[in-house]
């Protein structure tokens, strides 16, 4: 082994997010623009998002839940403090961003020429991991 | 020789794990680069692979 790193995945290409949502079920709206977001609490200032999940599209959720994009191209989520509660929290957020990176991976592996050599999901006591092997192109 | 794999394992904490094989000095760099993309790194570690194989990179352009 020749070097070893752990990295905390950041959301930064709209297609991955997007392709990462559809596969979770979602139908989310994007925007070029950011528009505003349905909140549980009326009298809240609105929040706005670029990418939105409609809350009739979230099982148990009080609000809308979305993506900003910071002026350094990573995109955030926006939600209702209520809804980690209701399942829309860190291990959802985790969710989005295993299947982001995974996407991500496989399509610069492609597009820079490494072989997937094996696709493997196991199982753990901190939930799936999935674990991809590529060789280099001789 | 030996061969250079890279593995990469993701989990649900939006965590991932990059593990490289048989690479040394800069073409590990840069594989290193190509998988992490535009991600925060946590941990990062070279192994002593890395370093051998970079001074016999360097042996053989000084002759």
């Amino acid at each position: 082994m020749s070097k070893y790193g752990v990295s905390i995945t950041e959301l930064r290409e709209e297609k991955y997010l997007l392709d990462a949502l559809r596969e979770m079920g979602y139908r989310p709206e994007v925007h070029h623009e950011a528009v505003p977001m349905n909140s549980y609490y009326s009298e809240q200032e609105a929040k706005q998002a670029h990418i939105i999940i409609r809350r009739h599209e979230l099982r148990g959720a009080y609000g809308d839940i979305g993506f900003v994009r910071q002026p350094d191209g990573r995109l955030t989520l926006i939600a209702d403090e209520l809804d980690a509660y209701r399942g829309y929290g860190e291990r959802w957020l985790g969710h989005v961003q295993q299947l982001y990176k995974e996407k991500q991976t496989l399509a610069m592996a492609r597009a820079r020429g490494y072989i997937l050599k094996k696709r493997e999901v196991i199982q753990t006591r901190e939930g799936q991991q999935v674990r991809l092997q590529f060789a280099v192109r001789r | 020789m030996q061969d250079k794999t890279i593995m990469i394992t993701i989990d649900e904490q939006g965590h991932s794990t990059l593990d490289l094989e048989g690479f040394a000095g800069r073409s590990c760099e840069k594989v290193f680069d190509d998988f992490r993309g535009g991600d925060r790194l946590s941990i990062e570690r070279k192994k002593p692979a890395y370093y051998t194989g970079e001074q016999v990179q360097q042996e053989k352009s000084q002759r």
